[in-house]
């Protein structure tokens, strides 16, 4: 299509533009404020002119917040520690509990298998405020209550569904004959399996995992709600520059900036998977 | 949740002889059970729902049946929040549709420039929307913000953002699509990537227009991917509840009263969990219907596309 | 400490010399001022402990949770002397303000064990005090074995101590008859005015006397060229629009939010003087309010007054005392006024936030905590938290009467003392204690916005918005 004629070429690269512009001027903005002061922030009117410091940078890595009212501790550190160990943790489990029963719902037919699948996917469904009152009260029971399993858990409402509809589409656009001749070669199933069919939708699985990784990472209530402040995730972390004697929106802007580097750090690993693992057909093509 | 995907198991021959008739069921049971696990604080839920319930008025406890939801039922106000809640799923789910489908179909040919995009136009996603909504309630401010001020440099002088009920939902959907459309925009781009090519080689001989392809070929091949991006963003556009909270509260007055804010101040404010719990059910059964709807057409197109194969 | 040293603290403590004298003789002891407050401090700990057996649970360990807050920094910096006077321990959670009180609701709910101690608002009592979730301290206070001589109840202000006490009864008057203490009060906030000296003096203005006279002085900044607003005070859809300035002006127009007839609750914000004091409020918002009103909380009322944005707020005195400090660009240009917004009233009757201290129903040490708790809100800590940490306004009338808070305020904060005196005799809560509190007050400020936005003029607002509450009173069983 782009072939054509220099007119749709420059359109195509003014829609490029524009929309890079809208996505990317936000946060372009949010990475400059992470290198000024409040007070240049909060200026009328707003201004792109500075002298850049790091100040933010340092109190947020530091821990040490100086100012005039003296000396605060921030966990800003710990807040980023937890929410990468709580997503990788999290995504991990449903990998291993969600790609097996993927390969299950894509390769067998058996009884029950769109029920059981529906029902793993309407978890998603379920609103996290609708269950986690009664939760928090069984965790109580089970003593699950401020522990990272029971964080784990909790978190598989989001990262299972996600990863098994998506691992699963993929499994299903994968022809199944070469894992047949494997396993007519006289191959056992497990080895079928773990040779044949999940190198063949790696790339499937490495982007429904950043996917996933991505949305519990930006969860917020789950942590709030059933742990205490040790646990809690930079989602949580990050509202603690908003005090009563003023928002810290540089701070804010250098947490954002800081909270993003991890899960970009990931895409760019998973960066030649991303787009090729969530076309499910790409392999056959 | 049984019965709800009608599926005839038309045994295809070639999908069942890869392992025993049990392995199906141990390979999908651990994920069963353990979300199994987290649906029993459903139930109990569920038992809320059918009890007044308030958490500081303990004198009034007691079953109810389906009291709650008469009451509901017959609240303007809780119609104005279904009102609101669709509207705000379809205005969100078809904007970042379109958009995100643009995007894809701009950045379709693989190329550096196009695969950097493509990454770069993720990070939005990667801001927690919690924390997004209060860096974009920042840059609408008249004073300090720099989207008031570039406005006002076109000559939009008196836009107030989400303070105003007639631009309250345009600025929220604003946020929304930005944070969003990226989770549309990657699926569609992976999906659009991973078409045969044939079709499109062969469409390009007989110098077919491009309007026809893109209607009769691109369009119905991606449909499978669409909607299972659409579903996705369906499923927590209807839950919505960081970026509105953060940005209005569901205000100004009720305009923005979708049903997780509705169900939230019921909860933690009014500490009626009772009601809130009733709000929440019915959110439940609207997403399990319309996911119902969108899971069928996607087992159906999937059925056929493996019949064509 | 030197023995001399010593005597010299003591002497003072039991009021054998005076301040500057004790001061003066430590200075010849080469110890400067500030080190001899933090051993001053030291020493009435030891007082305290010659009287009373501060050690009775040594080696307990109590957990706290708190709000991200000054306060909480003031008793997080003098928490070793608590440490140290009893051999407890203590441990703490502190989360953000915009997520606090969520998380407080989460873990009582929950019947969580987990935190002794929390912080709450004293309007949040209502809900916690009737759900069961916190303890009447009352045995405490009155348990001379249990609470330290000196710990001097009665100095708290009245006006405040009354407001954290209910009988739980809707509708019940504060402080009234068997009225159960849910709370200590910790620290509080009065509303006034704010305003900026800096751009008062530059259109040369003086602030106003009364309401209606602030609804046209805010105009007239507006519409001059200072490029600022005239007036900031909070619009978002939450309870917290109603308590500053719109219910202190509310309540000295003589209105009511709700009455009480024969043990039934009935909304009145309806009332004639309501109506008259909300239609120039909603003026005074569509005139020379902040633009973006209706998503202005706490934190944008303060940022704006801070940068420089706005002239003046009506909304609490230390946000305005929060604003003059730290690295805000207007930081030393805010001055304080009381204010009596009805034209001929006799004095401010400002409504009140009293950040207080409440114990917890599923603690598993109640008397250990109660010692945390008296320490947390004894004179000898509020003095440190006033002296050297932002634990202002205290609720002690001692530290009030304090010398070294008093110089630092009026060095720092000029006109502050003056406008909290003024202010501080007709100050308390004038909210009807009720369950339903939350959510007659958010349904109050999305009333409001609906008026300022002219979607519905104010007599059809109240009106309406009063019908809704009695109709949620009578589905509760209060009215």
């Amino acid at each position: 299509m782009d072939r054509s004629n220099p007119v749709t070429k420059i359109l195509r690269g003014l829609a490029l533009l524009a929309i890079g512009l809208f996505f990317l001027f936000p946060l372009f903005w949010v990475a400059l404020m992470s290198f000024q002061t409040n007070e240049q922030i909060l200026r009328i009117p707003p201004s792109i002119v500075f002298e850049p410091t790091l100040s933010n940078y340092w109190a947020l890595i530091s821990g040490r917040l100086v100012s005039t009212a003296g000396v605060l501790e921030i966990k800003f550190m710990g807040n980023l520690w937890n929410s990468v160990f709580l997503s990788t943790t999290s995504v991990a489990l449903a990998l291993i509990l969600g790609v097996p029963a993927a390969y299950a719902f894509a390769r067998f037919r058996f009884r029950l298998s769109e029920d059981i699948a529906f029902t793993l996917l309407s978890f998603r469904f379920a609103p996290p405020l609708l269950v986690l009152l009664p939760l928090s009260l069984y965790f109580q029971d089970i003593g699950l209550t401020d522990t990272y399993v029971g964080l784990i858990w909790v978190y598989q409402l989001i990262a299972l569904p996600l990863i098994l509809w998506i691992v699963r589409g993929y499994f299903e656009d994968i022809s199944p004959d070469i894992e047949h001749a494997y396993r007519i070669d006289g191959h056992s199933w497990w080895k079928t399996f773990t040779k044949i069919a999940l190198p063949l939708a790696r790339p499937g699985i490495a982007a429904a995992a950043l996917l996933s990784f991505i949305f519990c990472w930006n969860n917020f209530i789950f942590a709030l709600i059933l742990a205490s402040a040790g646990k809690q995730p930079v989602t949580v972390g990050a509202l603690a520059f908003v005090t009563a004697s003023g928002i810290q929106y540089g701070q804010i802007a250098a947490a954002v900036i800081l909270s993003i580097l991890p899960t970009l750090l990931l895409a760019l690993y998973a960066q030649r998977y991303l787009v090729e693992g969530l076309s499910l057909g790409a392999v056959k093509g | 949740m049984a019965a709800t995907t009608a599926t005839q198991p038309t045994a295809s021959p070639r999908k069942s002889r890869l392992g025993p008739a049990l392995l199906p069921y141990l390979l999908s049971l651990p994920a069963l059970l353990v979300c199994i696990g987290i649906i029993i604080p459903f139930f109990t839920a569920v038992w809320y729902s059918l009890q007044r319930y308030n958490l500081n008025l303990p004198y009034l406890r007691g079953f109810v049946w389906f009291q709650q939801y008469i009451d509901l039922f017959s609240d303007p106000s809780f119609w104005h929040t279904v009102q609101v809640s669709l509207l705000y799923t379809a205005l969100t789910v078809i904007l970042e549709l379109l958009l995100g489908l643009g995007i894809a179909l701009l950045l379709r040919r693989p190329s550096t420039l196009h695969n950097i995009m493509s990454i770069a136009l993720l990070l939005p996603l990667m801001v927690a929307p919690a924390i997004a909504s209060l860096m974009w309630k920042l840059m609408t401010h008249p004073d300090f913000g720099i989207l008031s001020w570039l406005i006002q440099q076109v000559g939009i002088t008196n836009f107030r953002w989400a303070a105003a009920p007639s631009s309250a939902l345009f600025t929220v959907l604003l946020v929304d699509i930005w944070v969003y459309t990226p989770f549309m925009m990657i699926l569609l781009l992976a999906g659009l990537r991973g078409l045969p090519k044939q079709p499109f080689e062969a469409a390009e001989l007989d110098g077919v227009p491009a309007s026809f392809v893109f209607f009769r070929i691109t369009l119905p091949m991606l449909t499978p991917y669409i909607i299972t991006a659409a579903l996705f963003r369906m499923l927590d556009s209807i839950q919505q509840f960081d970026i509105i909270y953060a940005m209005t509260q569901g205000g100004p007055g009720d305009t923005l009263m979708v049903f997780q804010v509705m169900a939230y101040l019921d909860f933690f404010q009014n500490f009626n969990v009772g009601r809130s719990a009733a709000v929440l059910m019915v959110l439940w059964a609207i997403a399990y219907l319309l996911s119902n709807v969108f899971i069928k057409h996607w087992l159906r197109l999937r059925e056929r596309a493996r019949g064509a194969a | 400490m030197t023995t001399k040293q010593k005597d010299t603290i003591d002497r003072f403590l039991k009021g054998g010399m005076s301040r500057r004298e004790m001061i003066e003789r430590l200075g010849r002891m080469g110890i400067g001022a500030a080190a001899g407050a933090y051993i001053l401090n030291q020493g009435m700990t030891e007082a305290l402990a010659q009287e009373f057996n501060w050690k009775a649970h040594e080696g307990k360990t109590i957990n706290l949770l708190l709000n991200k807050h000054p306060y909480a920094d003031a008793m997080i910096a003098n928490l070793e002397n608590f440490k140290s006077l009893t051999g407890m321990n203590v441990t703490y959670d502190v989360f953000p303000e915009d997520v606090y009180f969520d998380k407080v609701a989460a873990a009582l709910s929950s019947r969580s064990s987990q935190y002794d101690a929390f912080m709450t608002g004293a309007y949040q009592v209502w809900q916690y005090g009737p759900a069961g979730w916190v303890e009447d301290l009352n045995e405490y206070i009155q348990d001379s074995d249990q609470t330290a001589p000196n710990y001097a109840w009665d100095d708290m202000l009245e006006g405040i101590r009354k407001s954290t006490a209910w009988s739980g009864v809707p509708g019940a008057e504060l402080g009234g008859e068997d009225s159960k203490q849910w709370a200590l009060p910790w620290g509080f906030e009065l509303n006034s005015i704010s305003y900026n000296r800096r751009i008062f003096d530059q259109l040369k203005v003086e602030p106003a006397k009364d309401l209606p006279e602030l609804v046209e002085l805010a105009k007239k900044i507006t519409d001059s060229d200072a490029g600022v607003y005239g007036i900031g005070v909070r619009g978002s859809r939450s309870w917290a629009t109603i308590h500053p300035g719109y219910l202190s002006a509310f309540a000295n127009y003589g209105a009511k939010d709700l009455t009480v007839q024969d043990g039934m609750l009935k909304a009145a914000m309806n009332s004639p003087e309501a109506k008259e004091m909300t239609a120039l409020w909603v003026k005074m918002i569509q005139e020379s309010g902040p633009k973006n009103w209706a998503t202005y909380t706490w934190y944008q009322v303060g940022t704006d007054l801070g940068a420089g944005a706005s002239a003046m707020i009506y909304d609490a005195d230390i946000l305005g005392y929060f604003m003059n400090g730290g690295d805000n660009k207007e930081a030393g240009n805010l001055a304080y006024s009381a204010f009596t917004p009805k034209p001929g009233a006799e004095a401010p009757t400002p409504n009140v936030w009293i950040w207080s201290l409440a114990m917890s129903t599923f603690g598993g040490q109640k008397d250990a905590t109660w010692y945390f708790m008296q320490w947390a809100s004894g004179t000898d800590h509020a003095l440190f938290g006033a002296r050297k940490m932002d634990f202002v306004n205290p609720v002690r009338q001692s530290v009030w009467k304090d010398e070294e808070f008093r110089s630092r305020i009026a060095k720092s904060y000029p006109g502050y003392i003056e406008q909290f005196e003024a202010s501080s005799p007709g100050s308390k809560i004038y909210f009807t204690p009720q369950p339903l509190f939350q959510t007659v007050t958010t349904d109050w400020a999305a009333a409001l916005q609906k008026m300022v936005a002219n979607e519905i003029p104010v007599d059809e607002g109240l009106d309406e918005l009063a019908g809704n509450i009695d109709r949620q009173l009578k589905a509760a069983g209060l009215g």
